[in-house]
């Protein structure tokens, strides 16, 4: 039995492969650098305008004195179960100011940031959304950004906008639920915790483990020299949905 | 890094670019040139330029270096003496070597011929009396390939024309009447569930406005026999459309929505939507607050709109066999003699609303089946009729344009087309989950990888609904059998906002599933699934690539017209 053929068919779906470099390297200790956040998981404010959850490439600037109950997520992307018991399990806020009380940075950043990188448009990540948070956080003299994704393609937009964040002279890295896509979209710092998207950053209420991974990701910020560098934590959770 | 011969073989149109440093006089053979796939990077970051009238890599082979030259050099007529313009051709007669014999009869010592065939196909006629024993191959008995069927699956098929609310359940006449206490009893389905509505649309009454669309669900029943063989009866011109939204107003099941007017909302006429024609049952279910972006606030939604189904199901197995107007048989062969291929269906497994019911006791329904989330998302087998007989409630119907919803499965094209294609013999149709941790993700793909290996397939279609973090697991499942040596196709929607977060080398022959204009997921329910045309682009690409005729690399970015010509081909 012989198969029917055509002669002349073409692929029709590019397959990517990683782009190029961008790196800022870290030159002083993490106890005298202004830490920031930002999360592609949908993060913002109760009293702001929830997201278009079929892509939106806006922000919100979240006052890094905002209380952890203040706080909501509006993302289909992923089961909210536990962003709903906890938002620290996506955008560790309270953890961040535990460390600077402890001494272990020097300081949070005044503003964070919250976007819904589900579905996103990709030029519009790259070269509106990314370079506006990029030049915020220049301006407030930021030294560090850390970033959690969300689903999929949070982690594309969060990637786009780490980028950019690094671009303008900001150390950056993002705890990745999804290292492949991290590492395909050019993540220049990557760790990767074993845990669900949706708990991007640890298990809800579990203080010690989100603590962690803060802290082991901040300290991969120094001790990683080249870019796309990825490192695995132990931390393991899986969520019981 | 340098190529092999087959490679070149592959690419001999493509510039010749040298791969490491060389000398002068060196004789160009394939593991002096780089590989031509990753040009186009080298290009766009500006480390390579290819000159106009650079020579090809079927004209540099068997070509002599002029002058020394650094990796990354294209290779120009300045630099290489001796260019052939069908230096291939000839490459090929280097493929028949001689060897001294080493049989054991030294009286014929002597030279012979080895020939590399890449396929043998056909059978020799031997004459009556040779003696075959005589012959330095064994022979078989010539068996005549005969197809069996597995099962067969009758569905009845019954018009309705009306569908009422009344104060008892009942088909007659092609008027279904719902009754009208259902909506509060099927509260009892689900704690979760806080109030349920249900009114009849019309075909000229779409302009209304409705509640995100979480399914779209075929009303049909058993009659005899088990999902995938026996008798169903099917209801023709109605459909159950489940709606939703929590205690604070808040959409449910959300990412990416069609709240808006049905008319506009709903890509009519897709294996998964509505029909033209269809009257639609709609199902509005609200579950309490902040639940329904969790796993258990949808189900209950489903739960309940299926505990509504079924009292309509229990009067349409009554329907006598003489009322249907249209009967289709389906069977599950076995077909001897033709490779055997399947259909990889990768379904979503993250929670919340990514999940889907596998073989309920009734088809399209809920009860009586597993949650592939609870099975692990580990692969599952179902035969073509278990698909097509309902085995498949679809949880999942956010990102509206490129998710599978129930009646999608219902009327599957790839199932359709590929099991009763008469070149290929269609082993199973693999459903396989998407998990939400990255670790589980390559656990079941490398499980698949195993299934096929197992099931001893010569190629595999692989398909995805939606976008994002599952095509990690596509690419993923495409690897485990591609590197099996399994020919593979993949079909998703990428486009623009869809466009792949990862890849690797297997995903060399791929069907795109956009139907946008612009390439977004654009919120027309079910606009960019699986449509006849793509199902039929998928299995004519498979058979290419099991056929050995290569399929040319995609091009950089997506566009339409690329889908266009190869649909023109095949035409």
């Amino acid at each position: 039995m012989s198969l029917t053929t055509v002669r002349g068919l073409k692929s029709e779906i590019f397959v990517p492969i990683t782009p190029s470099l961008v790196w800022a390297s870290l030159d002083k200790p993490l106890s005298e650098c202004t830490v920031a956040f930002c999360t592609a998981g949908g993060v913002h404010l109760k009293s702001q305008k929830r997201f278009n959850l079929s892509g939106d490439y806006s922000f919100r600037e979240i006052p890094s004195d905002t209380p952890a109950s203040g706080l909501m997520v509006s993302h289909g992307g992923f089961d909210n179960s536990d962003v709903n018991k906890d938002i620290n399990s996506m955008f560790p806020i309270d953890r961040l100011h535990e460390l600077e009380q402890e001494g272990f940075i020097g300081k949070v950043a005044p503003v964070l940031f919250g976007f819904m990188g589900g579905g996103g448009n990709v030029n519009k990540f790259k070269e509106e959304t990314g370079p506006a948070i990029a030049q915020i956080l220049k301006r407030e003299g930021v030294d560090i950004a850390v970033f959690t994704g969300g689903c999929g393609t949070c982690h594309r937009s969060a990637t786009l906008v780490q980028r950019a964040v690094e671009a303008v002279g900001i150390s950056t890295i993002i705890i990745a639920a999804l290292p492949p896509i991290a590492k395909q979209q050019g993540a220049p710092r990557i760790t990767a915790p074993h845990v669900p998207i949706g708990s991007n950053a640890g298990e809800p209420n579990n203080i010690a483990m989100q603590t962690a991974i803060l802290k082991d990701t901040l300290v991969q910020v120094e001790e990683m020299k080249t870019f796309g560098q990825m490192k695995t934590l132990p931390y393991e959770y899986r969520q019981n949905v | 890094m340098s190529i092999t011969f087959e490679t070149a073989k592959q690419h001999q149109n493509d510039p010749a670019v040298l791969c490491c440093l060389r000398t002068k006089g060196t004789i160009i053979s394939a593991s002096d040139l780089e590989d031509p796939s990753i040009f186009p990077d080298l290009e766009e970051s500006g480390l390579l330029n290819i000159p106009e009238h650079g020579l090809t890599i079927g004209q540099v082979l068997g070509a002599t270096l002029e002058r020394d030259a650094d990796s990354m050099t294209p290779l120009t007529p300045e630099l290489v003496s001796h260019i052939s313009e069908n230096q291939m051709d000839e490459l090929e007669s280097e493929k028949i070597t001689t060897s001294p014999n080493t049989g054991e009869d030294p009286t014929h010592e002597t030279q012979v011929i080895r020939f590399n065939i890449d396929k043998l196909v056909g059978q020799i006629e031997l004459p009556p009396g040779l003696n075959v024993n005589a012959l330095p191959f064994a022979t078989t008995a010539s068996k005549k390939a005969e197809d069996k069927v597995i099962r067969t699956l009758t569905q009845r098929a019954y018009p309705v024309d009306q569908v009422c609310v009344g104060a008892e359940t009942s088909f007659q006449d092609k008027v279904l009447t719902i009754r009208e206490a259902l909506c509060e009893e099927s509260l009892k389905a689900d704690p979760l569930v806080k109030n349920v509505e249900l009114d009849i649309i019309r075909p000229e009454d779409r302009h209304i406005y409705s509640n995100t669309i979480m399914d779209v669900i075929p009303i049909a029943t058993k009659v005899e026999g088990i999902l995938g063989e026996g008798v169903t009866h099917v209801m023709n011109g109605v459909i159950v459309v489940l709606t939703g939204v929590d205690e604070k107003g808040i959409q449910v099941h959300e990412f990416g929505s069609c709240e808006g007017y049905l008319d506009e909302k709903i890509r009519f006429g897709r294996p998964g939507s509505p029909d033209s024609e269809d009257i639609m049952i709609r199902v509005n279910v609200t579950v309490q607050e902040n639940t329904g972006m969790e796993r258990r606030g949808p189900f209950a939604a489903h739960k309940a709109c299926d505990s509504i189904i079924q009292e309509i199901r229990d009067v349409l197995k009554d329907a006598p066999a003489d009322a249907s107007t249209d009967q289709k048989v389906f069977r599950d062969w076995k077909k001897s003699g033709k490779p055997r291929v399947i259909l990889v269906k990768e379904i979503m497994g993250q929670g919340a609303m990514h999940d889907n019911v596998l073989l309920p006791s009734e088809p399209a329904g809920v009860i009586g089946g597993r949650r592939n989330v609870d099975l692990g998302n580990v692969p599952v087998v179902l035969s073509p009729n278990e698909v097509r007989d309902g085995g498949i409630h679809a949880l999942t119907c956010i990102g509206p344009a490129t998710k599978e919803v129930t009646r999608h499965y219902f009327r599957e094209p790839l199932v359709n087309l590929m099991a009763e294609d008469e070149e290929i013999n269609l082993a199973g149709v693999v459903f396989i989950g998407s998990p939400q941790v990255n670790d589980e993700k390559s656990y079941v793909s490398a499980r698949l990888g195993a299934l096929a290996e197992a099931l001893d397939v010569e190629g595999a279609i692989v398909t995805t609904e939606g976008f994002g973090n599952n095509h990690i697991d596509f690419a993923g499942n495409i690897e485990q059998i591609g590197r099996r040596g399994i020919k593979v196709v993949g079909v998703s929607f990428c486009a623009y906002q869809g466009q792949l977060v990862v890849g690797n080398k297997y995903m060399d022959a791929m069907v795109e599933l956009n139907k946008d204009p612009e390439g977004f997921e654009n919120e027309i329910l079910a606009d960019s699934t699986i449509c006849p045309t793509d199902a039929e682009r998928a299995l004519i690409m498979l058979k290419t690539k099991m056929a050995g005729v290569p399929i040319e690399p995609a091009n950089r970015k997506w566009s339409q017209e690329v889908i266009d010509a190869n649909e023109q081909l095949m035409s």
